[in-house]
């Protein structure tokens, strides 16, 4: 027992000293993100030793699952002991907090560095919120890329990238004749639902997505191009195979890797899956964001938020952060590891791959650029759109009652 | 033979688990699930350990292991301790309002636990205790309450009236009656209390990460960032195979817990 | 220590109540919205199916857990040779973390990657087993990963309760020449009342908070077919910033277990009462026999 007190003692002992003892650091962050993976890490890494190089110390948090680690950080913001900077999605998830006054903003950062003119206007409407910047932006995902396997377009006789709808199911038939398994999916209710924003964006245009998503038009469900939509949308699922309830991403990519399937839509972190292949953009594998050259791209994409803390010291950690990740070299750096664009397009892009450099060429043509959902829509009403569309997907609903029930959410929402 | 059977069809994820972890992804991805490995690596493993990322660290599942062991030592023992106590005092001495004081408990169990956190991190802040190894202890205490209470109240419910009266006019007291009749008495239940306390304990996610604080996070914490990357890679070896490691420790609780599910304990009290 | 205990339990579910009256989101808001969260609640189809679901999932698995648990531990309590190893076996599910282990079950229900797939080329071309990936079935899925990772402890309690069952009570049956299933079946079962009593709240704790298993196996899938209360709640909780609706969400859960588990338990503390009479008679009536 006597032991066991002892251990007990020397526990609180050291980790009263570890506190105190880190407060000595110079520049100490305390980094709370959700990036665990073996790709991500290495992203992470690029971010955390630009900011030792500018004289930080970081020290991380990090806890997998987007939704947990929101969680854990609105935790501690309320339990007292808030970390330096929090990750969270370009969206509305962080408004509550800037309401409630619990965020700080990084307005001298955003000056110094021109973010009014380097950010691409959906980022910066995400984070400049009443005229004042509470989030630094890290990455850009865009999550509705088209992937194909090289060898099942070869087996199947398929020669080009489809350009519109009707090319893809063609593309899609070819394949099923030849004994593939068309698109790899995953029925997971998050892939269905980025799944029909790739199809609405494409397919109805981006016209038609603002309208639903930026203007919640309880009136455009029920027009038949809406419905048309929904139709093609559904014809989708004869190309998925019976296994595809519940499978995860990885699991959906794993068959475009071994060609056993042909296309899957997914954002283009997939294409970590595919490094750990060994393959390479362009020879493997390939990858389009839409369908034609004037096709929408989603902006996606990762912020760090600043929780109120009145300490100085920790005042000039969130600033040096904010100033590290948005620049140029760490951008670029970061970016290559992670997957994803950089959020500025005046950077040097030979080091990223194949898909990465038709992003950022596409980010600089402004008209093609298209906020996700998130972006737009409180979380609350896109979870409710989200049960419609995977009842819709799932299930023998009429495009009717789909349609009722799209105009039923955004009246509620 | 029924057991038999039943054995086989319990070990069936086992095996799955087990061949996954030691398979190379490459064959992992071409997906049979029951094949043996053409070729087997045992680099999983070694990397779920040492190596794995979690984060900046990329020190596998190995950083949170002591931590772990420091929760669920004290833990187990008081949630225990006082689930056994509160048991006792349901079963024989009865005092006013035991049956609605029980009725909360009880009730409280069914809460998940994200209900719970914001009045609860609040209270710990205010304590000092948020973010401490004595705070996640008191958490866990808490919540093991309700199931160790119920076990301990129901095993004392089969043991017979008479023997308490018995030890009473011996001039007995609430103590030492506790301490001399009922606790050797409730070894088998006390090997069940601790199965479960360990393994509860062991395996929990949320209470460590919200209440452990930034330098006692569990190993759970660890290894559910290798398995729940959200849109990184999935290595599903090393998954497996970080799961199987995590699997060890309540693993040998119940071998080692098996000398003491021995018969005719409570039996040997009634006759003597 | 009891009123920290009160105070915890019955505090947070006052603050949750609190809160269900209010519209708040990502963050705690005192005002005041009457019950229009309760209103918005039952007309969500997704929490309605979450509740059916529920009762499904309560039914079978808490059936399947008993039975099979208290057979597994009949049959090992016979003295059985490699008793140790047995237990462990049925144990080690319950070890075990639901977030690998129900990805392994999703993957061996999973008709293209597991059973199904692996009797076909066994040359049975007509099997089915493709539960989990229909609307109607996919519960039952759950059930069966569920029963697996529950019944090893079940069986533990079993037989902790028949472990502490009375050797003369054995001798006394034989002395009668009552055949061994019938003591089982007439004169252990009862006797078990209490094991089986802790075993069922158990198990029905599980049951309102399963969520573990459904999240690992098929994330409320396909569709919205395999939702559960726990997950509605955390994913209004957590997801959805909105924990106005998830707080009334977890009172209206516990209003439903209040009053299913309060009859249940009255029930249940009368039965062990009359049974522990019938086994002192039993005993009772041995010993006279012995001394005739």
């Amino acid at each position: 027992m006597s032991n066991k007190t002892t251990r007990l003692a020397l526990a609180l002992a050291l980790a009263f000293g570890a506190i105190s003892g880190a407060q000595a650091q110079a520049n100490r962050a305390e980094v709370l993100h959700w990036w665990t993976s073996g790709g991500e890490s290495a992203a992470v890494k690029e971010l955390a030793s630009a900011y030792t190089k500018a004289g930080g110390t970081w020290v991380d948090a990090a806890i997998a699952g987007g939704e947990q680690a929101r969680a854990a950080a609105v935790n501690r913001m309320v339990g007292g002991t808030p970390p330096t900077a929090a990750q969270f999605n370009t969206s509305k998830q962080f408004l509550d907090l800037i309401d409630q006054g619990m965020l700080a903003n990084v307005d001298a950062v955003a000056a110094a560095n021109n973010w009014d003119k380097i950010l691409p206007a959906p980022i910066l409407n995400s984070i400049k919120i009443k005229g004042h910047f509470y989030a630094v932006p890290v990455d850009i995902h865009m999550p509705a890329w088209f992937w194909y396997s090289k060898a099942a377009f070869a087996k199947a006789g398929i020669k080009d990238e489809p350009k519109t709808a009707d090319e893809l199911f063609a593309a899609l038939d070819k394949l099923k004749a030849a004994g593939l398994v068309p698109l790899a999916f995953g029925g997971q209710p998050w892939q269905e639902k980025i799944t029909f924003y790739a199809w609405l964006a494409n397919v109805g245009g981006p016209d038609m997505y603002m309208k639903l998503y930026r203007d919640k038009d309880v009136n455009l469900p029920a027009t038949p191009q809406f419905k048309a939509v929904l139709t093609s949308f559904k014809k989708l699922h004869n190309y998925v195979d019976a296994g595809s309830p519940n499978r995860n991403w990885n699991d959906a990519t794993a068959m475009v890797i071994s060609g056993k399937a042909g296309v899957q839509i997914m954002g283009d972190w997939a294409k970590g899956e595919f490094a750990t292949a060994h393959m390479t953009a362009g020879k493997e594998f390939g990858c389009f964001p839409g369908f034609g050259a004037k096709s929408p791209y989603l902006v996606a994409g990762d912020v760090f938020v600043f929780p109120k803390i009145n300490d100085a010291a920790q005042i000039k950690s969130q600033q040096l952060l904010a100033t590290t990740f948005t620049a140029p070299a760490t951008q670029v750096a970061f970016s290559n590891k992670k997957g994803s664009i950089p959020i500025r397009t005046d950077v040097d892009i030979k080091g990223l791959d194949l898909c990465a450099q038709q992003g950022v060429t596409i980010m600089k043509d402004v008209s093609r650029q298209l906020p996700t959902p998130e972006m737009l829509i409180s979380p609350d009403l896109e979870g409710s759109l989200q049960d419609v569309i995977t009842k819709f997907w799932n299930t023998n609903e009429s495009v009717d009652d789909a349609a009722k029930a799209i105009a039923a959410a955004l009246k509620n929402g | 033979m029924f057991l038999a059977t039943a054995a086989v069809a319990f070990l069936l994820p086992l095996y799955v688990m087990v061949v996954t972890s030691i398979k190379p992804m490459e064959e992992i991805r071409l997906g049979n699930l029951f094949a043996w490995p053409v070729r087997i690596t045992l680099e999983p493993w070694v990397q779920a350990w040492t190596s794995a990322c979690t984060g900046l660290e990329c020190g596998g599942i190995r950083v949170g292991f002591m931590n772990s062991v420091a929760i669920v030592v004290p833990s187990t023992i008081l949630s225990i301790l006082l689930g056994a106590l509160n048991g006792y005092a349901l079963s024989f001495w009865r005092p006013r309002g035991a049956q609605a004081f029980f009725v909360v408990l009880l009730t409280g169990a069914f809460i998940p636990y994200q209900v719970m956190m914001f009045p609860l991190i609040r209270a710990l802040a205010t304590l000092g205790l948020f973010g401490t190894l004595p705070g996640v202890v008191l958490i866990h205490t808490l919540f093991g309450m309700p199931v160790m209470t119920l076990l301990f109240r129901n095993y004392y419910a089969s043991v017979p009236h008479e023997l308490f009266m018995a030890a009473r006019i011996d001039g007995g007291g609430f103590w030492r009656i506790f301490v001399q009749l009922m606790l050797p008495m409730s070894l088998p239940i006390v090997v069940v209390a601790v199965i479960m306390q360990v393994t509860a304990i062991w395996n929990d996610f949320l209470i460590g990460l919200v209440f452990a604080g930034h330098e006692w996070l569990p190993m759970t914490v660890q290894l559910n960032n290798i398995i729940n990357t959200t849109t990184g890679e999935r290595l599903y070896n090393v998954n497996m195979a970080a799961t199987l490691l995590t699997s060890l420790v309540p693993l040998t609780v119940y071998l080692v817990s098996g000398r003491w599910f021995v018969r005719g304990i409570a039996a040997g009290a009634v006759k003597g | 220590m009891v009123a920290t205990v009160l105070w915890v339990y019955v505090g947070s579910v006052l603050w949750s109540m609190r809160i269900s009256v209010s519209s708040s989101r990502t963050l705690p808001i005192s005002d005041f919205v009457g019950l229009k969260q309760y209103a918005r609640l039952f007309d969500s189809e997704r929490w309605v199916l979450s509740l059916q679901n529920m009762a499904l999932f309560g039914a079978l698995f808490i059936a399947g857990c008993l039975v099979i648990g208290f057979l597994l531990a009949v049959f090992i309590d016979q003295r059985v040779r490699a008793e140790g190893v047995l237990r462990t076996v049925f144990l080690y599910p319950y070890a075990m973390s639901f977030v690998a282990t129900g990805l392994v079950w999703q993957w061996m229900l999973n008709p293209e990657l597991g059973l199904q797939s692996t009797v076909r080329g066994w040359g049975f071309p007509n099997f089915k087993f493709d539960w989990i990936v229909q609307q109607d079935t996919v519960m039952l899925a759950i059930v069966v990963a569920a029963v697996w990772q529950a019944c090893g402890l079940v069986m533990a309690l079993m037989l902790a309760g028949l472990r502490g069952i009375d050797e003369s009570l054995w001798m006394a049956a034989r002395i009668e020449g009552i055949p061994k299933w019938r003591v089982y079946l007439s004169i252990v079962l009862p006797m078990l009342g209490p094991s089986i009593g802790t075993a069922f709240v158990l198990l029905s704790v599980s049951v309102v908070k399963v969520f573990d298993v459904v999240v690992a196996m098929t994330q409320g899938g396909p569709g919205l077919a395999s939702e559960v209360p726990a997950k509605f709640i955390i994913d209004n909780l957590l997801v959805r910033a909105n924990i106005g609706l998830a707080s009334a969400a977890s009172t209206v859960l516990l209003l439903t277990v209040l009053a299913l588990l309060a009859p249940w338990f009255y029930a249940r503390a009368h039965a062990a009462r009359r049974s522990e009479r019938s086994a002192r008679a039993l005993r009772a009536s041995a010993t006279q026999g012995a001394a005739a």
